[in-house]
């Protein structure tokens, strides 16, 4: 067992990371040793990253101990980037975390100065002249690279910038100079963000934190009002949106909602987000109060103006959406299915079950004609269909007389069929049966949808299924 | 004299409250709507808007012109495997409905169908095909499967308020508790302020005291031949579905019965002939009595009076 991460008193007695525990307690018995939990670093610092949000929709981790926010074009919003990071750096502080920062213009370089030097921002022009005496273990090069380098005299990053360029790389190879040139901004380095950034996004930063659902519906309205003209100038309206409630104590909700067409009236979203309030009322902790709201506008397609017309018909197609959307945010979007008809011969196939939303004109014929199948289907159809036992049938393959369903027998007046329906070789396997289907009417005034799977044999009788029922 | 008057007076606001409460035109109202119509015959039409007929004269006589279009009409099974006949007859009103819709020259107002777990289990999903051979469109077919009877009433509600569905179906097993009198009130007056139908079907359930207006009971029945062009049966096939309908509220004094036949091309009702074979074991005739009165000095004593009228029925 080794130590593997440090506070700053057992830095100051002298403790190194990697140092065995044995030994670090025969040196210092009063040390107290708590076990590493690396998903519970790794949630606070997704945590973590997620409160940052509401600096900048970029965010993203580095290692297991680091954020990188992408701030471009931010600063200006929380008056520079000083007092960004001033702001961000306090209130992690007073959060209860050790955290260093520094602003620059590459990755590379805030990366070393927050671990290697004093951190800050540092402007442009000073790139240069800030990581030249940093350490080369600052350059984020792997151990070995680091250890040779150090064999050779090549201490600090300075070293490595007075050197040609040439006989470095043939030494260590590229990886060092690109490294170098990232942590100088020379060479590009994306920053690849956790989530999907939104095409738009609003917010709001309240002075008084809310609690109550009637206030954070008012505050989603108001906010949704400030997305319309975004949407507008697009020619768009929103599918999918997400609002994000930002806790007082740092926690942040995220919550998303759907919408069947695309929306940009203020007061349609705010009642998606009303339904799934409702939904999410005991996950969502108010606690203290949210201190800012922003609504994310995560899917936009085109929005096409409509006019109603003189009967209202489009009335009712609106009225329709907004019901289809307030089922879906309150009971998910699975919760409502249409049926769209395929073609196949097999029963269970012909037939999928969509969610409304993914829909855009419910009732709207399919313009493509099907060739549906001559006979009689089922009113009602089993999920899985259902086995029959004891079944007298006439052979080799006559409807069944007599059989026992649901611990009951049943006895066979009429019978229609069969209806032959041989399987898709294109998707079942080749051992798939023939199926043969009877509707029967039994003796208790069922109508029936029965099939024998296979055909008879006579040392392997075929078993019968009852796949729907009629009306 | 004066004393008369006020009794009268007190009445009469009774009735109305009693008008208001059953949703019925208040009887002044109602006594000027009369003369109206005396006076302009074409005015009937209108009010025949709001009830969706059966196309059969007697059975329409008995429901006061058809089920109502703002209200909710109760369908109940005795067991659970009549759900094909349960299902079969409510899916049958949906497409008289969008037929008459049709005729109005109206678009398709979309179907839901709040289905319930335990019945999915017990007779399947509906099926696009079915429903299409059946004379409903598909594609006006919404279905919500929701795991809780709260949710599945708080779909009906929302769904019936918003007055964009055609209809609404909402499947029941048995007599919950949680489902009473407040509750179907509630839908009642959702259905009655949208103007759209709620109907109920309640599997395997007993009479219950609801808000519904109509109550009928389902049965499957034999189902006719089917016919041959030259207008004979043919013999040993299993054509239209018939249902056993018996009504068991409604305002008429006793319970009807019919015999209904759904024809899915034409999307109408006929009334069956009542020739095909009962079927021979697990239907008992609805209102049955013993055929000899049991001897009244043994313990097994012939029912009361009130027993066989319809006291103890809760509506």
């Amino acid at each position: 067992m080794r130590l593997t991460a440090l506070d700053e008193a057992a830095e100051r007695i002298g403790l190194k990371r990697g140092q065995g525990l044995a030994e670090a307690r025969a040196m210092h018995p009063g040390i107290d040793v708590v076990e590493e939990n690396q998903t519970a670093d790794r949630s606070i610092l997704e945590a973590l990253a997620d409160w940052c949000d509401r600096y900048t929709p970029l965010v993203a981790l580095d290692g297991r101990n680091g954020l990188f926010l992408d701030i471009t074009g931010c600063a200006h919003l929380f008056g520079g980037e000083r007092a960004l990071l001033d702001d961000a750096l306090s209130r992690l502080f007073l959060m209860g975390f050790d955290v260093r920062g520094a602003i620059s213009g590459s990755p590379g370089l805030s990366w070393a100065t927050c671990r290697f030097g004093r951190g800050g921002v540092i402007a442009n022009e000073d790139m240069r002249k800030m990581l030249a005496p940093l350490p080369v273990a600052s350059l984020r090069i792997d151990e070995i690279t680091v250890a040779s380098l150090q064999k050779l005299g090549l201490k600090q990053v300075g070293d490595l910038l007075a050197m040609p360029r040439a006989p470095l790389a043939r030494r260590f190879g590229a990886h060092v100079l690109l490294r170098l040139d990232q942590a100088l901004g020379s060479s590009e380095e994306p920053v690849s963000p956790r989530r999907p950034v939104p095409c738009l996004s609003s917010e709001r930063r309240l002075a008084e934190p809310i609690q109550t659902e009637e206030s954070i519906l008012q505050v989603t309205h108001q906010v949704a009002a400030l997305l319309k003209p975004g949407l507008e100038a697009r020619g768009a309206g929103g599918r999918i949106f997400e609002l994000v409630l930002f806790r007082v104590d740092g926690r942040v909700f995220r919550i998303q909602a759907g919408a069947s067409r695309p929306l940009r009236d203020a007061g349609r979203i705010a009642g998606l987000f009303s339904e799934r309030l409702k939904a999410v009322h005991d996950d969502l902790d108010a606690g203290f109060g949210f201190e800012i709201l922003r609504l994310n506008v995560l899917e936009h397609e085109a929005f096409d103006a409509s006019q109603k017309d003189f009967e209202g018909n489009g009335q009712r197609e609106t009225s329709l959406a907004e019901f289809v959307d307030r089922v879906s945010a309150r009971l998910g979007a699975a919760s409502l299915q249409c049926f769209q008809l395929r073609e196949s011969h097999v029963p269970e196939r012909a037939v999928v079950s969509v969610p409304a939303m993914e829909i855009r004109s419910i009732g709207k014929r399919e313009a493509k004609a099907f060739a549906f199948p001559g006979g009689d289907r089922p009113l009602r159809l089993f999920p899985h269909p259902e086995r029959v036992e004891a079944v007298a049938a006439e052979v080799p393959d006559g409807p069944p007389f007599r059989f026992r369903w649901r611990r009951m027998m049943h006895e066979v007046l009429h019978a229609e069929g069969p209806e032959r329906i041989s399987p898709e070789w294109w998707h079942d396997e080749e051992a798939a049966a023939e199926r043969d289907y009877f509707r029967l009417e039994v003796g208790t005034g069922h109508r029936l949808w029965v099939y024998r799977n296979g055909h008879y044999e006579l040392e392997r009788p075929p078993n019968w299924f009852i796949h729907g029922v009629f009306a | 004299m004066a004393g008369d008057a006020t009794a009268q007076e007190k009445l009469f606001a009774l009735r109305e409250q009693i008008a208001r409460l059953e949703g019925r035109p208040v009887p002044a109202l109602a006594a000027a709507e009369q003369g109206m119509l005396a006076r302009e015959p074409e005015r009937t039409a209108k009010s025949n808007e709001l009830r969706l007929s059966f196309g059969i004269p007697e059975l329409d006589a008995a429901l006061e012109g058809g089920l109502p279009m703002d209200g909710i009409t109760e369908i109940r099974s005795r067991l659970s495997r009549d759900a094909g006949a349960l299902s079969g007859f409510a899916l049958a009103l949906a497409a008289r409905l969008q037929r008459q819709e049709e005729g109005e020259g109206l678009a398709c107002a979309p179907i839901l169908w709040i289905g319930d777990a335990a019945s999915m289990q017990e007779a399947g999903v509906p099926y696009g095909i079915g429903l299409l051979q059946f004379g409903l469109r598909p594609e006006t077919f919404l279905y919500a499967a929701p795991r809780k009877l709260s949710e599945a009433l708080w779909l009906a509600e929302t769904a019936v308020a918003s007055g964009a569905l055609g209809v609404t179906i909402l499947e029941i097993r048995g007599n919950p508790a949680h489902f009473g009198l407040a509750e179907s009130r509630r839908l009642a007056l959702r259905a009655k302020a949208a103007g759209r139908p709620l109907f109920l079907l309640r599997h395997a359930g007993e009479e219950e005291a609801s808000s519904a207006l109509f109550r009928f009971l389902a049965e499957p029945a034999p189902a006719s031949k089917r016919r041959l062009p030259d207008g004979s049966m043919l013999g040993g096939s299993i054509g239209q579905p018939s249902f056993r309908l018996i009504l068991e509220k409604s305002r008429n004094p006793a319970p009807l019965s019919f015999l209904l036949e759904w024809n899915a091309h034409d999307r109408q009702f006929l009334p069956a002939e009542r020739t095909g074979i009962p079927f021979p074991f697990g239907n008992e005739p609805a209102h049955s009595l013993p055929r000899l009165p049991a001897s009244s000095d043994r313990s097994h004593r012939p029912p009361e009076m009130g027993a066989v009228l319809a006291l103890d029925r809760a509506s």
